[in-house]
């Protein structure tokens, strides 16, 4: 177990293409770390650089207070899963999981007790003679987080290990990891694109956008105080309503917004169809679809005048013939304002 | 076919039958002849049943060989063609895995250049090169030995070029696994990728192990000293003889003991074989 610090690290690849702008993070010992963010922001390519795959070109990675630059992978101490499971296809399960031991020349009945111990946490002790080919995908990958827990290393780096599962078997393999992160407390870094998996894995969320960090924090502080327009439109779904100054009607010199602002976000679910008692602002707008979803329905409308288009959701599956005009209520502490010159909040924190 | 039509079944196997005997009978004419007294088989009528003279011309063939054309006992030039086939075959791979590796997993300067020079050496035959390679032998001093035999053979551009593709198919997580897991570059080698080779190995094995026993120009210009003959250009010597018949019956037993070997590894080493062409294990 240890912390993991990265001081501005930079990753230049040859012919001066850029995949990570200095990046500065510090993950505690035992936190669970998720770097979120949509393909190419260079999530994984600095979950790489942690583990020692990719080389740093600039700046120090340093894991329980040593730098490791320059150390390989397995001198770094690090447990990687990977998204496509890279299980050695022509070892046993039990083999997988003890090569790794071998090769640091643990003593064969710790070995021993070690797989045993990991194969019961993960339940794969029924499977520990068979061949990857001859599991699932859930088995193979409890397999490869069985390679990675025996090890008890400094970290466990998780490279997307869940979107090659079904959506009902993620759900699940979500919580156990969750569950396992927890109980271990070995400091984790998570790398997904999916911000659903994020919101609930991390301790801590790193939003990466073009080999840029966005934002870092708890996921509610994320959610409920994106730092930018880009955190604002990936976390949460369906997305933020982000909304131009300009293509909404009515008085919002009350709300005080502060200078600089010129774009509104509003969540979905913060708009209501009647007017609430606190300040509120009020909108017009026709409706153009609705999306019952189950407990809830999505709305989606153009706003009268801009033709702007909003999504609303509403609990229940409310009785609103498309094409009508409705009013729909904000609440003026559910507005996020941003300036969409700086890209950042106005409201600064 | 889908249909099931007593005519069609009667034609497909006609031809299967047809090809069968064209391609067994002359097989089946060498073993006969191998089997009858001198002279019978050139009498006039060849005979289509065994002779009698089965074990004694095969023990003949064996043992004494056939001192009137120079040639050796048989099993001197087997022995010398299993030596130089197991050789050739084995150090074709061993150095093929290897150069394949190196241009596969490493980076260096003029990576692409290696490869592309090993490649282009794929289209140039032993035949091509032949005399400076006999030149540069005899120079070596190593005319009739075993090194002179083997040597100019034992690096294939074809089986670098195989085993490139194959590593190419393995996917890199495979190798960043074994890094974490604390595998440097020759344990990765040996205790993942060499696992994983194993049926191709045994594909090319096979095909690399007859390539070597069916030499027979490069043997027949680095020997002339008996001892080192290999069964494929004996034969050739058996059969020539000044002013007399050869001796068929003697040559066509050296003939079938010659072909034995190449069977006996494909019969082994079919089902491999198969698979290695076949399936990708990954």
């Amino acid at each position: 177990m240890a912390s993991i610090d990265l001081t501005h690290v930079k990753k230049v690849y040859p012919g001066n293409v850029t995949a990570i702008h200095g990046v500065d993070l510090s993950i505690a010992d035992g936190e669970m770390v998720v770097l979120v963010g949509p393909s190419g922001c260079g999530k994984s390519t600095l979950l790489r650089m942690i583990a020692g795959l990719e080389t740093v070109s600039e700046g120090t990675i340093s894991i329980a207070g040593d730098v490791v630059n320059q150390k390989e992978p397995a001198e770094r101490d690090i447990a990687m899963v990977f998204q496509n499971y890279a299980l050695y296809p022509h070892m046993s399960v039990r083999q997988n999981l003890e090569y790794g031991l071998k090769n640091r020349g643990t003593p064969a009945d710790e070995i021993r007790s070690r797989v045993a111990e990991a194969a019961r946490i993960l339940e794969i002790t029924p499977f520990l003679d068979r061949r990857p080919r001859q599991l699932s995908g859930g088995q193979r990958q409890r397999v490869a987080m069985g390679r990675a827990i025996v090890r008890k290393p400094k970290a466990f780096l998780f490279d997307e290990p869940l979107s090659n599962l079904d959506a009902k078997l993620r759900g699940q393999m979500r919580i156990e990891i969750r569950r396992l992160q927890r109980s271990l407390r070995t400091t984790s870094v998570y790398v997904t694109h999916d911000q659903l998996e994020a919101m609930t894995l991390a301790d801590r969320l790193v939003v990466m956008n073009g080999g840029l960090v966005e934002q870092i924090g708890t996921p509610t502080d994320v959610y409920d105080r994106p730092a930018t327009l880009f955190v604002a439109g990936f976390i949460g779904s369906p997305p933020m309503n982000l909304i131009p100054l300009t293509s909404m009607q009515g008085d919002l010199a009350a709300f005080n917004l502060p200078q600089g602002t010129d774009i509104v976000g509003i969540r979905p679910d913060k708009f209501t169809l009647e007017r609430p008692s606190e300040p509120s602002l009020r909108l017009e707008a026709n409706v153009e679809l609705l999306e019952p979803v189950g407990g809830e329905s999505h709305l989606h409308v153009g706003l009268k005048d801009s033709g702007e288009t909003l999504v609303i959701s509403i609990p229940g599956r409310p009785e609103i013939a498309d094409a009508t005009e409705i009013a729909i209520y904000a609440p003026a502490s559910a507005l996020h304002p941003f300036s969409a010159q700086t890209g950042r909040r106005t409201d600064s924190l | 076919m889908v249909e099931n039509r007593p005519f069609l079944t009667f034609l497909t196997h006609l031809v299967l039958i047809a090809g069968v005997v064209i391609v067994v009978f002359p097989v089946y004419l060498a073993f006969i002849a191998s089997t009858h007294a001198p002279g019978n088989f050139v009498s006039g009528l060849v005979p289509l049943l065994p002779g009698p003279h089965l074990i004694e011309n095969y023990s003949t063939i064996w043992n004494e060989g056939l001192s009137s054309s120079g040639a050796p006992p048989i099993w001197v030039m087997m022995l010398n063609s299993l030596v130089m086939a197991i050789a050739i075959a084995v150090g074709k791979i061993v150095i093929s895995l290897l150069s394949a590796y190196a241009i596969v997993y490493f980076k260096f300067p003029l990576r692409l250049l290696a490869f592309w020079i090993i490649f282009i050496t794929l289209m140039l035959p032993v035949e091509v090169r032949i005399i400076p390679t006999f030149k540069v032998v005899a120079d070596l001093g190593m005319l009739n030995s075993y090194q002179g035999l083997i040597l100019p053979l034992i690096a294939s551009a074809t089986a670098t070029f195989l085993f490139r593709q194959f590593f190419l198919t393995v996917p890199d997580e495979l190798m960043e696994a074994a890094r974490v897991d604390g595998a440097g570059p020759m344990k990765f080698f040996r205790d993942i990728l060499l696992p994983l080779s194993r049926t191709n190995i045994a594909a090319l094995f096979v095909i690399l192990f007859i390539y070597g026993w069916v030499q027979y120009m490069w043997p027949l210009l680095v020997t002339n000293d008996s001892r080192y003959y290999t069964v494929v250009m004996g034969i050739k010597r058996l059969a020539a003889s000044a002013d007399t018949e050869p001796l068929w019956h003697l040559v066509m037993a050296a003939v079938i003991l010659a072909m034995l070997p190449p069977v006996l590894v494909v019969i082994f080493m079919q089902r491999l074989f198969v698979k290695g062409l076949v399936e990708t294990e990954k």
